[in-house]
């Protein structure tokens, strides 16, 4: 199983460097679709199939997306990246970010072993203790969702709400009603 | 091991972001990383052979206090993928717009701001 | 009736409200607008002084774990929150006339209200995740407002503030979640009393990514590069709304309850703090006296006013504590007049340079009074409100030995001062220009709405001693200085 996971993962983090190495758009695009599609997989082999379905459906609007923005577009193909030193300056920094939290992430508790087992003040002890008691659904994911922290699910529809209405006026023909004078400027 | 991985996953996305001048290459790697954090807390909620946060009628509570994963985390990641998925919608709804304003995705050809 | 969970019910109610509505009758979403803020103003002022939990949906801790999310009303969420009211009502009041100029109103009302919402949200939640959603909600609402007009260099700075702005949250959910594997919750005051003391290296991890999240969020050098293009490229009171609240609801205030109520300040983070606030204070004060387009030297100051704030709260002495959080809320009100004064101008003018401007003292006396009231304080010269907040903040740095800090902010007070005597004189004071001579004064709403915040600056000035003092800023400071004592407060043992 932690080999499967392992396995998904490098091939996540490839679909990753090529979808963010590649010179074609498109191929990028469906490069991360893959990643996206992986972590699907992932989730179910975590044990979260709530979680697995919510990204595929994610993903393929993110796809839908993505493919909109980039497939009528005459110049999909790019030209190079930035200049070399900034390159290798990136590269370091980044390469010392891992490095630190790797050493970090040895202090956490090991994989398999969650906050539940160990701590005993977790409120996701009280959730699968009496989650179906509470909240009489069977799926506690639900009930957390919907139930004890349904405030939080209030402000994710709030989100996709902001984010459309935002879309919407970004998007919009005419944006001021004076002449725009100043553009030709 | 995994975690290591999973952090691995989110450096490559900020790569992308702090190299690339493409601004759909950097909406890519910007859900690249929101892909390694989702499922780094789905990892910290993983149980060694455990079973769905779901309850069916032939197990009794008390082993599947056990067994059950942490269904919070799963809660909180369901959240984030459709902030998440927000956020790339607006993104994108910019890039368009630019796109039509100047007839390229790359950001280095977009100067109207100075600095 | 509890009234705490209507900070947010109210404006998202009516930010969902609007667009329904708004087509039947052409004046119908100003008026809505405007009377969901004066509506929040009036609450915001009527729970001065008070505290309260509220457990959302009844789930109230079980055997002392807390498995809902509370809403924490204290003295410092009041404080903010009557802060956020007081610009976001002056904004829609400002918003009436000037956003005539642009298209689809009804978008732009209820998003505004979404951003109030969410920084409402930011303010009361005492939950690290909800932090977290509301601080989306706020921040994508502002980075379609900042896009909102359309034009190139508008979509741009939105572009590069979207960008900068999801890494931020990014790292502050990566911090989240380093916090929930270490303590297996997500409520602030539980997580305070978890790992009280305990600092081992993957708290420390969260702790540095909630730093640069929210340094990010609050625009601190160096984490300011969005700052600059963002704020003047938004409508003018979104600028006012942004620089003057926003970085400080989602930034500020974020920061300064994790650090001081949740981890607790030791002298390594109050000397990080003190860092990047006089960073903040000395880099972009230099680069605001360069900049000659009206709105981008007013963001630089508003980094560098910012400086101030984190660091006096830094210092971690009740009287640093004190002058950072009253250049809070004076910094709201001079640099939200500023930036309307600026859109003023836009408005009446059509630019934005101070080279094409002079002499408009003349044409528009309301604005060239306000911002000579707004620029005075800025700039520190008694009795107006900065003068005061900045004094104390120095004193605190002397207190506290610090000399060095208290020279620097002697320093940057000095350049904005010089830096405000060059926008007086080419905007207001110079000679008129040929092309201007048929200059009028603003609307009347949006000349109210400046008088308002002029008045505002004026009498925190002189009131300060007595009335800001005891009502706003003791009880706000009081919640710092108690610290991670905010654990006990909230959960009750």
């Amino acid at each position: 199983m932690i080999e499967l996971l392992g396995l998904l993962l490098i091939f996540m983090i490839i679909g990753a460097i090529i979808a963010v190495e590649t010179r074609d758009l498109l191929a990028s695009v469906i490069c991360v679709g893959a990643v996206g599609f992986g972590a699907s997989i992932a989730f179910l082999l975590l044990r979260a199939p709530d979680v697995a379905i919510i990204q595929i459906v994610v993903e393929v609007l993110v796809l839908v997306i993505l493919i909109r923005a980039t497939i009528s577009r005459d110049l999909t193909a790019i030209s190079g990246d930035r200049e070399f030193f900034g390159m290798v300056v990136a590269i370091v920094l980044l390469f010392v970010v891992f490095l630190f939290g790797m050493r970090v992430f040895e202090h956490l508790p090991p994989f398999g072993q969650p906050a539940i087992e160990t701590l005993a003040q977790s409120p996701a002890r009280v959730y699968i203790e009496s989650g179906l008691r509470d909240t009489g659904a069977a799926n506690l994911v639900t009930s957390v969702l919907l139930d004890y922290r349904a405030y939080d699910t209030l402000g994710e529809a709030t989100v996709l709400f902001t984010a459309i209405l935002g879309a919407l006026a970004i998007l919009r023909k005419k944006a001021r009603k004076r002449k725009e004078d100043r553009e030709e400027e | 091991m995994l975690y290591a991985l999973c952090l691995l996953l989110f450096v490559v996305g900020l790569y992308g972001v702090v190299t690339k001048k493409n601004v759909i290459k950097i909406v890519i790697s910007l859900v690249i990383m929101g892909y390694a954090v989702n499922l780094f807390l789905i990892m910290l909620g993983y149980r060694e052979k455990g079973v769905a946060p779901i309850i069916d009628q032939t197990t009794e509570a008390a082993k599947f206090a056990q067994t059950s994963v942490d269904p919070l985390p799963q809660a909180l990641v369901l959240t984030a993928i459709v902030i998440g998925l927000g956020v790339t919608a607006l993104m994108v709804a910019i890039c368009i717009r630019l796109y039509e304003r100047y007839g390229t995705f790359d950001i280095t050809e977009m100067r109207k701001l100075k600095g | 009736m509890n009234i705490i969970p209507l900070f947010v019910a109210i404006p998202l109610g009516m930010a969902f409200f609007i667009p329904m509505v708004g087509r039947k009758a052409r004046k119908l979403p100003d008026l809505l607008g405007n009377l969901t803020t004066l509506v929040l103003l009036i609450m915001s002022l009527s729970v001065i002084g008070k505290s309260g939990i509220y457990w959302m949906g009844g789930w109230s801790p079980r055997s002392g774990i807390p498995i809902g999310i509370n809403l924490v009303l204290d003295g410092l969420s009041g404080f903010i929150l009557v802060t956020v009211s007081l610009v976001s009502f002056m904004a829609t009041l400002f918003s009436v006339q000037y956003m005539e100029q642009y298209t689809s109103k009804l978008h732009y009302y209820s998003l505004f209200l979404l951003m109030v919402a969410g920084m409402n949200g930011v303010v009361l939640s005492g939950d690290m995740f909800n932090i977290f959603v509301f601080l989306e909600i706020a921040s994508i609402a502002s980075y379609a407002l900042v896009g909102f007009g359309c034009r190139h260099e508008e979509l741009e700075a939105s572009f590069k503030y979207l960008v900068l702005g999801s890494i931020a949250s990014i790292l502050i959910l990566f911090g989240v979640a380093l916090c929930y594997a270490m303590t297996g919750t997500l409520n602030m005051a539980h997580l305070g009393q978890l790992i009280r003391g305990d600092m081992n290296p993957p708290i420390l991890l969260a702790l540095t990514f909630f730093l640069a999240g929210f340094s990010l969020k609050a625009a601190l050098v160096p984490f300011h590069a969005w700052l600059p293009d963002a704020h003047p490229s938004a409508p003018a009171p979104i600028s006012a709304m942004l620089s003057g609240v926003l970085i400080k609801a989602i930034g500020i205030y974020a920061l300064i309850r994790v650090i001081f109520n949740v981890f607790g300040l030791t002298p390594l983070l109050s000397s990080i703090l003190t860092t990047l606030g006089t960073l903040s204070m000395i880099v972009s004060v230099l680069l605001a006296i360069g900049q000659w387009d009206l709105k981008r030297l007013l963001a630089y100051h508003s980094i560098s006013q910012i400086g101030y704030v984190i660091l006096g709260i830094g210092l971690g002495t009740p009287l640093g504590i004190l002058g950072g959080l009253f250049h809070l809320i004076n910094h709201a009100a001079f640099k939200s007049l500023l930036f309307l004064n600026a859109g003023a101008i836009e408005y009446t003018t059509g630019t934005r340079e101070l080279e094409r401007m002079g002499g408009l003292n003349k044409k528009m006396p309301v604005t060239g009074s306000t911002s000579i009231i707004a620029s005075m304080s800025i700039a520190g010269i008694p009795p107006f409100n900065g003068f005061w907040s900045k004094l104390i903040i120095i004193m605190a740095c002397v207190n506290a030995g610090r000399f060095g800090l208290a020279g620097w902010a002697v320093f940057v007070s000095i350049m904005t001062l010089a830096s405000f005597m060059k926008v007086q004189k080419y905007a207001f004071f110079d000679e008129l220009k040929k092309a201007r001579e048929r200059v009028k004064e603003v609307p009347a709403l949006m000349c109210f709405s400046m008088i308002l915040l002029a008045i505002l600056c004026v009498t925190m000035g002189l009131l300060w001693h007595s009335w800001v003092v005891d009502l706003f800023l003791g009880p706000a400071r009081d919640v710092l200085v108690a610290g991670t004592n905010y654990a006990a407060t909230v959960l009750g043992n």
